[in-house]
């Protein structure tokens, strides 16, 4: 990961280009994937849909199905490959911490005026709950889809028990997904958050907001990129690290350098 | 156990009707039937035998099976939920002797039919019911996996599953399930919004196929004009029965094959021109496509995604992190 600190643009590098296009080849994807999914309940003549100027394939099953398949490929190839590439990586930046529900209730209440928000690392606590909770629920899409898909293909006749399974398995998730989508959206809504939708699409967020907010990240990726030409001791590091001058210092003329990290 | 009654009845029926159709056809009985059975079963409609039944009113296959399924629905509500916003209401529960179409009430309807033949004009009765197909998409693609296809080849929809949104009969090239509104699960769920009912069609009288009994058309027929066994033995025996009257068959390769296989002795290109498409009165096209088979290509595709993810995963980390000993070697160096 390419985190580095841009401050002559106030910019910092929060996601790679590889960690864009696996957000969204996964967003695409699963918004296709869960339209499709819809589409292929009797849903479409029943509530006119297929009325709907560009819409009237929408109650082919078939149709549906192909483009069921096409973004499935995607999304199953995508998930996988960020599974193991940041697994293999021994990046777990997203994966939830010991506290995360605690402090997930503190920032919470913060975003609606109760409490003041804790200084945070590059993700959001309840962020990283979400990441386990969406992996969970795409986990389950995926290995479910390919059982039904294997059934389609290959055993049509497969034990009506493990259909089942595999049908309900994924109908569940498919509910899920869709909720979780939801309030993915909502977090974005929230005022608070809006400086983090830049970075998913550019890659970059405002370093004031990740000097006010992320205030742990920044300290995590400042000396990374700097130039040994002076040394912190340990002890100071924090008060280096929560002073604005100082890191503003520190990046424009990469003068700093701390061990600890 | 019920894999040991499927092979019963397999043995059992097998011998039993192929020698009463033998019999009435003149065609010798295949030694190897004897021997046991494959776990799929097929079954066989011979139309050069199969008279219609007409000192009947109904013919006997058909009351045969209104008969066995007569209790089969349970008793409809008295309102029926009217569906939200497109108000289609399906009910046969008034109408449950119509005995000349498919209906939920009616599984099985025979078709007549007058050809022109060299010989002069050609009467042909045609039973028709559910195929049971070999890859039936009204089974893989229900989204409840109501309907589903048992080893034995039957294709069967679960009442106490179906929400009756008659996907299956969208995509069954024969249209074949029928619907009727105001019975099973959807009744408890959300119904106004969601369902409509339940699917209903022949199910090879798979319950009677599980106690080693034969399904009632097969059982019922006079002349012996069905037959059911061992998959293998069936396609035999149409083989012959078609080469000895040159004839024709159907089924075997439409929609990509089914467990129904028709004999004819005129092509069911004649037989289909005289066919109307109707509801509950399908029609027979010849070499009519599995039409989900074309998506076939990118289901396999999807399968093999998770395997292409986990290789380039690897391999990107691979070429990252030599990238990265690279860039470190080069500023060792210098």
């Amino acid at each position: 990961m390419d985190e580095k600190i841009l401050a002559d643009k106030n910019l910092v590098v929060r996601h790679s280009t590889l960690e864009l296009i696996e957000h969204w080849a996964i967003a695409i994807s699963g918004l296709i994937l869960l339209f499709t999914g819809i589409f292929e309940l009797p849903v479409a003549k029943r509530y006119y849909i297929i009325t709907v100027p560009g819409l009237g394939w929408s109650a082919d099953f078939i149709t549906s199905l192909y483009l069921h398949y096409a973004a499935a490929f995607v999304f199953s190839a995508a998930a996988l490959f960020h599974l193991v590439y940041h697994g293999l990586r021994s990046e777990k930046g997203l994966l939830p911490q010991g506290g995360d529900c605690s402090a997930s209730i503190t920032v919470i209440k913060s975003l609606f005026g109760f409490g003041e928000e804790p200084p945070m690392r590059k993700y959001l606590p309840e962020q990283r709950l979400a990441y386990a909770g969406m992996a969970l629920i795409i986990l389950m899409l995926i290995i479910s889809g390919l059982v039904k898909t294997y059934k389609n293909i290959y055993t049509p006749d497969m034990s009506h028990s493990v259909l089942l399974w595999a049908t309900w398995i994924h109908n569940i998730s498919f509910v899920l997904f869709f909720l979780a989508f939801l309030a993915h959206m909502a977090a974005i809504a929230l005022r608070p958050n809006w400086p983090m939708v830049r970075g998913i699409f550019t890659g970059k967020v405002r370093l004031d907001y990740v000097r006010h907010r992320h205030s742990l990240w920044l300290a995590e990726i400042q000396p990374v990129q700097e130039l040994p030409t002076m040394v912190v001791a340990e002890d100071q590091a924090p008060q280096l690290q929560e002073s604005d001058s100082a890191i503003e210092d520190s990046t424009k003329d990469q003068t700093t350098h701390i061990n600890k990290f | 156990m019920d894999k040991k009654n499927n092979m019963q009845i397999g043995r059992r029926s097998f011998l039993q009707i192929t020698a009463g159709a033998a019999v009435l056809s003149g065609i010798g009985l295949p030694k190897k039937a004897l021997a046991g059975t494959d776990k799929q079963l097929s079954t066989l409609i011979d139309l050069n035998l199969c008279d219609g039944c007409v000192d009947r009113t109904v013919p006997i296959c058909v009351s045969s099976c209104k008969a066995i399924n007569k209790d089969k629905i349970p008793p409809v509500v008295e309102d029926i939920p009217e569906p939200w916003p497109r108000k289609t209401i399906e009910d046969w529960s008034k109408k449950k002797d119509v005995f000349k179409r498919l209906t939920p009430y009616n599984f099985i309807y025979v078709h007549k039919t007058e050809i022109d033949e060299a010989g002069g004009r050609k009467t042909i009765f045609v039973p028709r019911r559910c195929m049971h197909c070999d890859n039936p998409a009204c089974a893989t693609i229900c989204p409840f996996s109501a309907n589903h296809k048992e080893k034995n080849g039957a294709v069967v929809i679960e009442q106490n599953q179906c929400f009756g949104g008659a996907k299956c009969k969208d995509v069954c090239p024969w249209e074949i399930p029928q619907r009727q509104s105001g019975v099973g699960i959807y009744l408890h769920v959300l119904p106004g919004y969601m369902g409509n009912g339940v699917m209903y069609k022949c199910d090879l009288c798979n319950e009677r196929l599980k106690d080693g009994k034969l399904p009632g058309c097969v059982e019922a027929c006079p002349r012996g004009a069905m037959l059911i066994g061992p998959r293998k033995e069936i396609e035999k025996i149409a083989e012959e029965r078609a080469h000895a009257m040159n004839g024709f068959i159907y089924g075997k390769k439409e929609n990509g094959g089914t467990s129904t296989l028709y004999v004819s002795p005129v092509s069911f290109e004649k037989i289909n021109s005289t066919m109307e498409k109707k509801p509950g009165q399908p029609d027979m096209k010849p070499e009519v496509g599995r039409r989900m088979a074309a998506t076939d290509p990118l289901g396999k595709a999807v399968l093999a995604a998770p395997v292409l993810g986990i290789v380039a995963a690897g391999a990107l980390n691979w070429y990252s992190k030599r990238k990265e000993q690279m860039k470190k070697e080069g500023k060792d160096n210098g």
